[in-house]
Formats: structure tokens, sequence, C-alpha cells
């Protein structure tokens, strides 16, 4: 298998490539049947490689060294350790679902090749963002999950709302990416190498070390960790990088659940639990992980509370989410996060492939206020949709019970009591708004048109066999991987990689009063499945009075805290008209002068060069035996 | 006489097919409705002289001493029926769409190609230029084929004349070393040259005092490289370029610039390498200041045109210079030069047929008459992303090749021959190509800009034969398969220039 | 000394000819002017020993070519028309450009020292170049067979008839 690593990510990109060569001239409306099979194989190899890791440890594949030129060297080199043997379970796994998904979903849809050879290509980068053994890889192909996402998300190109989520999305991805780029730069110019290996081995030497920027002495490690979590930041969609997020939910729904939950929004914990060994000589960079994360749980979940677009409040949720991976890897409890990132992209992505069979099953209405008592009509899509709802909310032994409780549980005893109680509390919230969603959609009476004219239906069979797998997973991989608590599965597989750099992880080895912490989060949990209860089944007229009451509260969260707004007065705005400053004030004037000299400058060489050109046979016979005088002259004469 | 005829076997294999296709033409497929066989037997004749290329590989083989399959032949041989195959490709449906789709054609494309398989394994140049004024004489009769077309038959014309007048410096070149050495012979000169270089100004036998400094040598040396020069349109005789290229057929026109100028280039590294490898400090000043003239003017003019065709021809004066300069530092790092040039040849052949090719298939509305013409102007590039997204990301491919953006063939390319001009010492030389490729992303990018962001002026339809598709997903693959592995291309380059030396 | 004298008069014509073919300005005068320059050359081969090359100069380029020339001449015109203006245009730069190379070439060949060999004897070489065709130069024989064969086909098919549609 070591020498077969390459063909894990080579399948995908195969198929995603003949898909779109051959797509719309030949395969059409079979375009799904190499990629699917594609990423079928490589799932299984990666099963393989997974149990391969187990056994025998890291895994090791020189592909080639993809431009030498005496010293510069840039090779191409895959690694799979424990880490990276999750990941690449996960993401071939969850992407082979939501391939055979898609089968149903997007039949008939005028891009259909596009779609399959896109989502293909995309796994085949983000297999190869968790493969490679090296940093210049590692961004290469962090820029490619975040092309392919472009892409994706724009499928409809046609629909304006589409285009510019996904130009939204590539251009909030950029400031982060800028970080990102520069933190490899300093890798660079740090170490003289970007593999993994040399910089985690050697990062010891530069503790303390300082690296001056603007005047001031910045720590070095510090410094590089900063610009590698605003990478993070961006992809993983954190505050103050969040707003793509709920926009790509423009994309289908296998594409919001495939990279907009289940792993392209993961690269960002993975970069971080990737760079551990230089974060945990950062400590300083760690608190601000954390704090990022235990901010972004509490703050995106009050939004998700509100909303009334069932992908937008799983969006939201997904952020809220990712921040409770970022907040674990800040307080130490490394494996939680990868723990969680694990159930989080198996329910998450039940919940959004459950959510694409509710708009699938109402020719694509998206608004919950015109859903409701969908539970008879569509049973299998509800039940799914309810494992995955209870998995989130953290109700046990469901898969999201186990990972989250472990978050909160590491925060706590780290001692980061604030960042708990906003975890709690957003426990709370979670189980609220996840199950306000359940019963608006599920319960209570059908509120829309839809059904007059087109009647709702399930969904084939094609899409109901990916939910019950994803549904399975999220009541079973919990406790299977996470069980008992600290000290399960997950835990000694990854132990390896965490070994060689817990050095002075902050992570407390005791599990005295986890009994008690792990009653009050089901408690909480409950507490707020039952308060959504009250509020949309028991009593709804309830949610109006309480909008009635704290409008401002209300339009507060609804506006998702003002921060598109705030984004465009403060950023989108001023670039604009500073760019229409430079374009009008500064280009005209100064720039004219010196740039424009210089292009007009060629311009008007260019012209002039051009008529020399006149088409006259006699002058271009002319100007060859001129060449060859002038060249001659040179010779005979002067030299 | 013990001739080896094995050496001769893929150019056999070629005149053969071509005088088949002409046969076939005239007594059978001239009076079919659909005429594709013609096409059909040029492709199967150059794909079975192709195949046959690798088993004649196993080493250096020689067909009397004019003429020897080494490496570097077989490589050039595979690059000439590479880019042949694409172009016999690309031409089925437009030659059809243009009304002359006639077996003359495919019979005349072939001894264009056999002409330059001649050339890179002439030893001799006897045969070099024999096999020049081959592909020559072809290319004559390829540009004027739209015969009903003004702008083709001057195209015709003017290559013609200024043709011939370049073949004749080249043959005053080669008569005027042969009156120095006393041979026609490559290696035979090669050889005399560097025993002159030894031995120095105390020659016996009375025949030259101090030869390499002879009047007459850096004579021949320039008249030859006046000829050479002309055929891979390196300025100043590069006039011919945009007038012949802009009115010829745009499927001759692709082949045009990457066939003729493979082999212009095969024998450039012969004669200035091999041959007049003595000479190199006198031909390396030329070559350099040709090099930088003919990139900067290239790319200078091409900003200024709105014909797309026109400035691809521009473009391809100033790929030329890029593999000039390549030529420049081999004089000093011989093998890493010489195979940064060929790779280069070869990458560049693939972007550029595939530039012209979309080119080709493109057509728009005649406004007045409201036919299908072939679209020729920026103009009819805008919005094509929206009518046509794959073929908008071809082109998309092919510019950012021929810009040399990575991950494309052309920033490997680039960044090897700069590489080597860098090992050369000759920094200054890479800054130029450097600032060069600079200005390049200019006009490159503009079609973009014109594909992506524009919304469309006319009404554009791309041609949807499957002949040309194929043609076009080889040329695209292979050019970013070529900028993703490229060190399995470069070791071959490399191994096929060693051969040389 | 003899030999001198003939190589100067052939020299001669043929410069001279090559001359009125480049400034006569009827084109018929032009083409028979020609006619001398070939000759010229045929001439300056037999002085080289080339016996074989000058009777093909003859006997292609006067007999053959220079013929089909004329007759090419004659038959794009009216016969009546004899006054084909063929004007010589663009003297000054020509003459710059002329007088420079000529200059240059001048320089070199004065400065060269020529490489001497006797005076070949006059033997038939006919025999020997036909074996050579034969054998150390079979290819490049059948390669110019294949260049007029691709001349001939081109010429046919550009001198022939519209295509039929």
């Amino acid at each position: 298998m070591e020498t077969m690593l390459w063909v894990i990510p080579a399948l995908p990109l195969l198929a995603s490539i003949v898909t779109i060569l051959g797509g719309k001239r030949w395969i059409r409306e079979k375009s799904h049947w190499l990629p699917c099979i594609g990423v079928g194989i490589s799932f299984l190899l990666s099963l393989i490689t997974f149990f391969q890791v187990w056994n025998r440890g890291t895994l090791h594949q020189v592909l080639y060294s993809w431009i030498s030129s005496g010293d510069f060297q840039v090779n191409l080199t895959l690694q799979v350790d424990p880490l990276t043997a999750v990941m690449v379970v996960v993401v071939s796994g969850v992407s082979f679902l939501i391939h055979i998904y898609s089968i149903g979903y997007m039949h008939g849809d005028e891009g259909y090749h596009r779609f399959f050879s896109f989502i293909s290509l995309f796994t085949f980068s983000m297999l190869m963002l968790v493969l490679s053994a090296d940093f210049l890889l590692l961004y290469v192909f962090w820029e490619a999950v975040g092309l392919c996402s472009y892409l994706l998300i724009g499928h409809w190109y046609y629909k304006k709302s589409a285009a510019d989520a996904g130009k939204k999305a590539f251009i909030v991805n950029r400031v982060g990416d800028f970080g990102f780029g520069l933190g490899v730069m300093l890798l660079f110019t740090t170490f003289g190498t970007l593999d993994y290996q040399t910089i985690f081995s050697r990062s010891g030497e530069f503790v303390g070390k300082t690296f001056p920027m603007f005047g001031i002495e910045f720590d070095l490690l510090t410094l590089t960790c900063l610009l590698l979590f605003m990478g993070a930041i961006g992809k993983s969609a954190q505050f103050p990088l969040h707003v793509w997020l709920p926009d790509a939910m423009e994309g289908p729904t296998p594409v919001s659940a495939l990279i907009h939950a289940a792993t392209m929004v993961t690269a960002g914990v993975y970069l971080v639990a990737r760079c551990y060994p230089l974060y945990n000589l950062a400590p300083k960079a760690l608190f601000i992980v954390a704090l990022i994360g235990g901010f972004t749980v509490f703050f995106a979940a009050t939004i998700g509370l509100v909303q009334n677009d069932i992908k937008r409040v799983l969006a939201y949720s997904t952020i809220s989410q990712l921040g409770y991976m970022f907040m674990a890897l800040g307080v130490g409890a490394y494996v939680a996060a990868i723990f969680h990132l694990v159930t989080h992209a198996f329910f998450k992505a039940l919940l959004f492939l459950a959510s694409g069979s509710v708009i699938h099953a109402l020719g694509g209405e998206q608004d919950m206020r015109n859903m409701g008592g969908l539970k008879d009509k569509i049973p299998g899509t509800y039940w799914a949709f309810l494992i995955g709802a209870l998995a989130l909310a953290g109700i046990p032994p469901l898969a999201g019970f186990w990972s989250k409780d472990e978050i909160l549980m590491g925060t706590f005893k780290a001692g980061y009591y604030v960042l708990w109680i906003l975890g709690s509390a957003t426990a709370f919230m979670t189980a609220f708004y996840i199950f306000r969603l359940i019963f608006m959609t599920f319960f209570g009476d059908f509120r829309g048109r839809h059904g007059v004219e087109h009647p709702i239906h399930e969904s084939p069979p094609v899409m109901l066999y990916p939910l019950t797998v994803l549904a399975i997973l999220s009541i079973f991989a919990g406790w299977m991987l996470g069980f008992p608590p600290e000290h399960g599965f997950i835990h000694t597989f990854l132990a390896p990689t965490l070994a060689e750099t817990q050095g002075t992880a902050p992570l407390p080895e005791t599990t005295e009063g986890g009994a008690g912490l792990m009653f009050f989060s089901i408690l909480v949990a409950a507490l707020g499945i039952l308060t959504a209860w009250m509020f949309y089944v028991k009593r709804p007229e309830m949610p109006v009075r309480f909008a009635e009451t704290y409008p401002s509260t209300y339009d507060w969260l609804l506006h998702k805290y003002w921060f598109d707004e705030i984004y465009d007065t403060l950023f989108v705005n001023p670039t604009k008209q500073f760019a229409n400053f430079l374009w009008q004030g500064f280009d005209d004037s100064v720039i004219d002068g010196v740039i424009n000299g210089i292009a007009r400058g060629i311009d008007v060489m260019s012209a002039k060069l051009r008529r020399l050109q006149s088409g006259y046979l006699q002058q271009y016979a002319l100007s060859m035996v001129i060449g060859v005088i002038v060249i001659l002259g040179i010779y005979l004469l002067i030299v | 006489m013990n001739l080896n005829w094995t050496a001769i076997l893929p150019e056999i294999f070629i005149t053969l097919t071509a005088l088949g296709v002409l046969g076939i033409d005239l007594f059978y497929t001239r009076y079919q409705k659909d005429k594709t066989l013609n096409a059909i037997v040029t492709l199967s004749g150059m794909g079975i002289a192709f195949l046959l290329l690798p088993f004649l590989s196993a080493k250096t083989q020689i067909f009397t001493s004019l003429f020897v399959l080494d490496p570097l032949a077989i490589f050039f041989k595979m690059v000439f029926l590479i880019s042949g195959s694409m172009t016999a490709l690309i031409s089925i449906n437009y030659l059809k769409m243009e009304g002359f789709d006639l077996g003359e054609y495919y019979g005349v494309l072939l001894f264009s190609i056999l002409g330059m398989m001649v050339m890179a394994s002439a030893n001799d140049f006897i045969l070099i230029y024999l096999g020049l004024e081959l592909m020559t004489v072809s290319f004559y009769v390829l540009s004027g084929f739209f015969k009903t077309d003004l702008r083709s038959n001057e195209a015709a014309l003017k290559y013609l004349i200024l043709g011939g007048f370049a073949s004749a410096l080249f043959l005053y070149g080669i008569s005027l070393l042969y009156g120095v050495t006393g041979s026609t012979e490559i290696s035979y000169i090669a050889g005399y040259l560097t025993e002159q270089t030894r031995t120095g100004a105390d020659s016996v036998a009375g025949v030259t005092s101090a030869v390499l400094s002879h009047p007459l040598l850096s004579l021949s040396l320039i008249m030859l490289l006046a000829g050479l020069c002309f055929k891979v349109a390196a300025v100043p005789f590069h006039m011919w370029t945009p007038d012949v290229y802009e009115g010829a057929p745009t499927s001759v026109t692709a082949f045009m610039s990457v066939g003729p100028k493979a082999a212009g280039f095969v024998v450039m590294l012969r004669v200035l390498l091999v041959a007049l490898g003595a000479l190199e400090k006198q031909w390396m000043v030329i070559l350099a200041v040709i090099s930088i003239l003919t990139m900067t003017l290239g790319n200078i003019v091409a900003i200024a045109q709105q014909n797309v065709k026109r400035m691809l021809a521009y473009s391809s004066i100033a790929h030329a210079g890029y593999i000039l300069l390549g030529i420049v530092a081999s004089a000093r790092v011989l093998t890493a030069g010489s195979a940064s040039v060929v790779f280069y040849i070869l990458s560049y052949a693939f972007m550029n047929l595939g530039a012209f090719t979309v080119l080709l298939a493109l057509r728009k509305e005649d406004k007045q008459t409201g036919l299908m013409v072939p679209a020729m102007d920026l103009e009819d590039f805008s919005g094509l992303s929206k009518r046509d997204p794959l073929t908008a990301f071809l082109m998309l491919i092919f510019m950012f090749s021929l810009t040399g953006i990575p991950p494309t063939a052309g920033f490997v390319g680039k960044f090897y021959l700069f590489m080597s001009a860098v090992d050369a010492n000759l920094v200054w030389l890479a800054v130029i190509g450097v600032i060069n490729s600079a200005i390049s992303a200019y006009y490159y990018l503009r079609i973009l800009v014109y594909i992506y962001m524009k919304e469309p002026k006319v009404v554009q339809s791309v041609d949807n034969s499957s002949s040309l598709w194929v043609a076009l997903y080889v040329m695209a693959l292979a050019t970013l398969l070529i900028g993703i592995l490229p060190n399995l291309l470069f070791n071959v380059a490399r191994a096929s220039v060693v051969s040389l030396f | 000394m003899l030999l001198v004298i003939i190589f100067t008069i052939f020299a001669a014509i043929t410069i001279i000819s090559a001359g009125m073919v480049a400034f006569s300005q009827n084109i018929v005068y032009s083409a028979f002017s020609l006619l001398f320059t070939f000759f010229g050359i045929a001439g300056l081969y037999v002085l080289l020993a080339a016996d074989f090359l000058a009777a093909t100069q003859l006997l292609i380029y006067v007999g053959g070519i220079l013929v089909l020339l004329l007759f090419g001449v004659m038959l794009t015109h009216k016969i009546q028309e004899v006054n084909l203006s063929n004007e010589s245009m663009r003297l000054a730069p020509a003459a710059i450009v002329v007088l420079a190379f000529l200059g240059l070439l001048s320089i070199a060949i004065y400065r060269t020292q020529w490489p001497t060999v006797p005076v070949p004897e006059l033997t038939p070489t006919t025999a020997r170049i036909g074996t050579l065709f034969m054998t150390d130069y079979l290819l490049p024989f059948e390669i110019a067979s294949l260049v007029l064969l691709t001349a001939l086909v081109g010429a046919v098919f550009i001198a022939r008839g519209r295509v039929k549609k």
C-alpha cells in the first residue's frame, strides 16, 4: 500500500478529467458513473491504508520531484500518519456517500457532468490536502479546494445570487489565505524547507526567537502560528471571516454537505492540528485560537436561533460546531477536536443531505416558514433528520454527545471557565435551534402552497441510502470511537501522532468530575429541546411575541449582527471608493504620468514598429539584407 | 555499399502514405461525398511512422554518412509527427467548411513532414538543404491552399519569394563553408574546425592559417544563420511571418508556427552546437542580440494587434526569441541549455497548436450575409465563457501556458530556459526574458478578459466535430501534464541531446 | 593566362547580362538577358572542369526553364502589347544596400587567404556523378525527386480551375 498511496487521490482526479472532457459530448447522463466508482475505490483503498497505519504506523511515498534544476528542487511527497488516516477515510467516505446521493439530487440538471466532474475534482484536492507531506503542497491544494468550492457554489452561475456567493467565498478566503501564504513563506525563510517532519522536529530550536516587522520584534513562532491560523479562520469560516459560509448555501445541497459541512471547512481544524508541534511552543497563539473558537461557537449559534432558511440554520450551526473544534484545539484537547471533526462530518452531512431531501421534496423551497407537517409525508427523511438533530444536540448515545462533551470537559479542565460557560450555553442553543428546525419543518400544519400543483414526494432510494448509512454512523460512531471518554479507540489511534507533540500540551490527565459534567451537558441539551418544543409546538405564538417584545435583539440576530452591513460599510464600500479615487483622482494624474507613460510608450512603440510591417515584399527582403549587412559589418569592420 | 534501411523506415512510410493519399484521392475519394478517407489514411500513416520510431531508438543508426538516426532526431521526428497529426485532425472539418476538402492537402502536408524529418536526421548540409526545400515548397503550396481567397494567394506568393531569398542565403552559406572546410558533412566539419582550434595558427599543408578567424567562415556563419532565422521567424528575418500567418488557412498557420520552427531549431542545434561548435564565441553574441530583438519586438508589436491570428503570429515570433535564448545558453552549458531548448519546443508545440485550434474552431456570424465565418478579432472572443465554457477554459489553459503561469507546460519550459541562462552566467539575458514574459502577459490575458469579462458581441459558434475535439483535448492535457510532470519529459530531452556531443 | 582571359570574358558576360535582367524596362528583354547569364555560368563551370554541370546548365536552364519563362511572359499578356513595363523602383535605397553588401563581401574576399588547388584536368565526370547518385548520394537524389514532385503537385493544384463545391 505504501507505494500505492498515490492511487487514492489519482482515481477521483482521473474520473474528474474524463468526465469534464467527455461529459457534454459523449457521457452525458451517465456522468456519475466514473466519479462514483473512482471515489468508491479510493474509499476502499483509504480503509486499507487506515488499517495499515493502525498496524504499522506512518506511511510515506515520494511520488516524484516536480522540478529539479541544480539546488532548486520541489518534491511531491505523500504521507499518511494517524491524523491523515482519519481524515482520508472521512473525506473519501463522506464524499462517496455524497456522490451517490447526488445521482438523485442532481438528476436532470443541465450541468450534470460538470457537477460530477467538479465534485470529484474537489475530492481529489481535499485528499491531496490531507495527504501532502509539506506546506507547499498543502498550500497548493488549500487553494485548489477553494477554487473547487468557488466553482461549485457558482454551479448555477446564471443565478446572480449564486455567482455572487461564489465570488464572496473566494474573496473572503483570499484574506485568510494571504496570511496563510505569509505564514508559509515565514516558515520557509526560518527553516529553509517546507517539509513537515523537518520543521516540526527542528521547531524547538526557535523558541524565543523574534522576527522584526514594522520595527517591532515579534515572537517568531507565535507570529507564524497566527499567520497560519488566519488561513484556518478563512477556510473554516470562523469569526470574523465567517460571512462567506452562509451565502455559500447558494450551491447545490450535496455541495453544502460535502464541502461546507463535512470536509473543506474542516481543513482549518486539520491545519492547526497538523501544526500542533508549532502551536505547543506558542501558547499565546493557542490562547487566541481558543478565544476565537469560543467566541464563534456562541456567536454563530445565536444567529442560528432566528434564521428561517433551512440551509442557513445548518450553515450557522456548522460555523458554531467548527468553533467548538477550534476551542478544543486552543485548550489543548487535540484529540477531542479531531473526534468532533469526525462525528460532525457524519451528522452534519446527514443533516444537510436530509435538508436537501426536504428541499427536493418541496421542489426547491428552502424557507421553513413555508414548510411544516412533513413528518408523515416524507418519513424516511424525517427519521434521518431526527437522528442527525439528536446527534447535533448532544443526546447520548449519539455521536455528537461524545465528542462535544469531551471538548467541554477539556475546556473545563484546562481552566478556561468562561469558554466552558459559553460552550455550555451554546449547547443549549444548539439543541434549541436544531429542534426549532425540526418542529417548524416536520410538525404542525403544512404552510406552503407547493403541494397543490406538485405532490410532495419522498426522495428516490439512491438518495435515501446515503442518508441511512450516515444515520447509522451518527448513532454508532460516537461511542465506537470515543468510549470510554479519553481512552477510546480514536484516542489510542491518534496517540502516536500526539505523543511526539504532547511534551507541553496542557491537557490534564484526570477524569474526576467527568460524570458530573457529562450529566450537566445532557441536562442542558434536553432543556434546549424542551424549550424548542414549548416555543414551536406547544405555544407557537411565543416566538412572535418574543420578537415583538425584543425587536432590537431579534433584528440584531436576524441580520447576523449586521456583519454583512458592517463589512460593506467598513471594507467593501471604502475599497470601492478608494478604487474609484485611485481610478479617477490618483490614476488620472499620477499614474498617467508614470505608468501610463511607460505603457503609452510601449503602445506608441508598438504602433510605430507595426508600421514597419507595410505589406511590401521588397521592404521585407530589404530588411533581411540589411540584417545580414549589419551583422556582417560588425564582424568584418569592428570585431 | 551496406545501407541500413531500417534507419529510414519512418521516412519511407511517410513517403508511401503521401503518394498513397494522392493516389487514393485521384482514383477514389474525389468521387465520394465523404472525403474523410484521405485524412484517415494520412493519420494512420503518421501513426505507424510514429510507432516505428521507438523501435529504432535503441542506438544511433546511420544510413550512409549523410543521415543519422540519433535520439535527438527521433525526439524531433516525434514532435513533427505529433503536431502533424494534430494538424490533420483539426483540418478535417475546417477544410470541409471552407470547401477545400481535397487530397492534395494531406499529400503535401505529409511531404512537409517528410522534409522536417529529413532535416532532423541530416548529417550533411546537402541533405539539410533538400529537407528544408521539401518542407518549404510544401508550405508554399499549403499557405496558398485556399486558392480562391486573395489573402491566401498573397501569403503563398510572399512566402515563396522571401523563402527563395532565404534559401539562397542559406545555400550561399553552405557553399562558403564548403570552400573553407572542403566538406558538407557536419561531423567532418566539426572535427576539422576543432582540430584547427587545437593546432591554431601553425597549420601545415598550406591550406589555411588561423581558419577560425577566417572572414569567409564568419560570412558563411552569418549566411547560414540568416537562412535558419528566416525559418524560425527571428528578427530581422521575421517580416514575412505576420502576413503569411494571417493569410494562410488557419490549420496551416497552426502547423507552420510549430513544425518548420522546430525543424529550424533542430538544424540550428546541429549546425551551431556541432558543426560550428568551435565558433561559439562568434555566434553566441549574434544570437543573443537576435534573441533579445526577437522576443522584444514580437511581444511589443503583439500588443497592438486586434486580430487574434496576427497576434498569435507575433507571439510565435516572441517564442522563437525565448528558444534562441536557450541556444545562446547552450553555448556555455551544453546539455542543460540544449535540453531546455528541446523541452520548450515540445511544450510550445502543444500550447501554440492548441491556441490556434481554438481560434480555428471559433466561428461568428457575418452581419451582412448571416453566414458563419471564421472569427479573427478580439471582439469575436468576447463572452465566449458564457456561450461555451469548456472552449473558454481550454483557451485559458493555452493562454496561461503561453504566458508561463504554473502548472502549465509553458511555465516549466520557461523555467528551464531561463534557468539554463542563469547557469550559463547570462543572468541579464534571463532577466530580459522574464521582463518579456511579463509584457506578453498583457496581450495573452487580454484575450481572457474578453472571453470571461465581456458580454458577447457577435453570434458565436464553436466547431463541434469530434476529430477537432480529440486534438484539442490531447493538446490541453499535454499542456497540463507537461506542467505537472515535467521531470519525466525533461529527462527524455536531456537524454536526446546528450548524444549530440 | 589564357584561362584568366576566358574567365574574365565569361564573368563579364554573366554580370553584364545579370545587370540587364535587373535594369531592363522591358520584361521580354530581361528574359532574354537571362539567357546570357545562364550561358556565362555554364562557361564558368567548364572552366572548373565540371563538364556535366555545364551541359545540364545549358540543357535545363537555357533549353527548358528559360523557354518556359518566355512562354509564360508571352501567354500572360496580350502579345500586341510588347511594352511590358518592368520599372525599377526605389533605386537609391537599393543602391546603398547593394553597394554596402558588395563592399563587405569584397572585404571578406580580400582578407581571405584563399586555399588554392591546381587546375583540374578535364576528365569526364558524368559517370562518377551517376555512380554517386546511386550510391553515396542516393538519399539526396531521392529527396530531390520528392521536392520536384511536391512542386509539381502544388503547381497543378493551384493552376487547375476552381473547386466545384
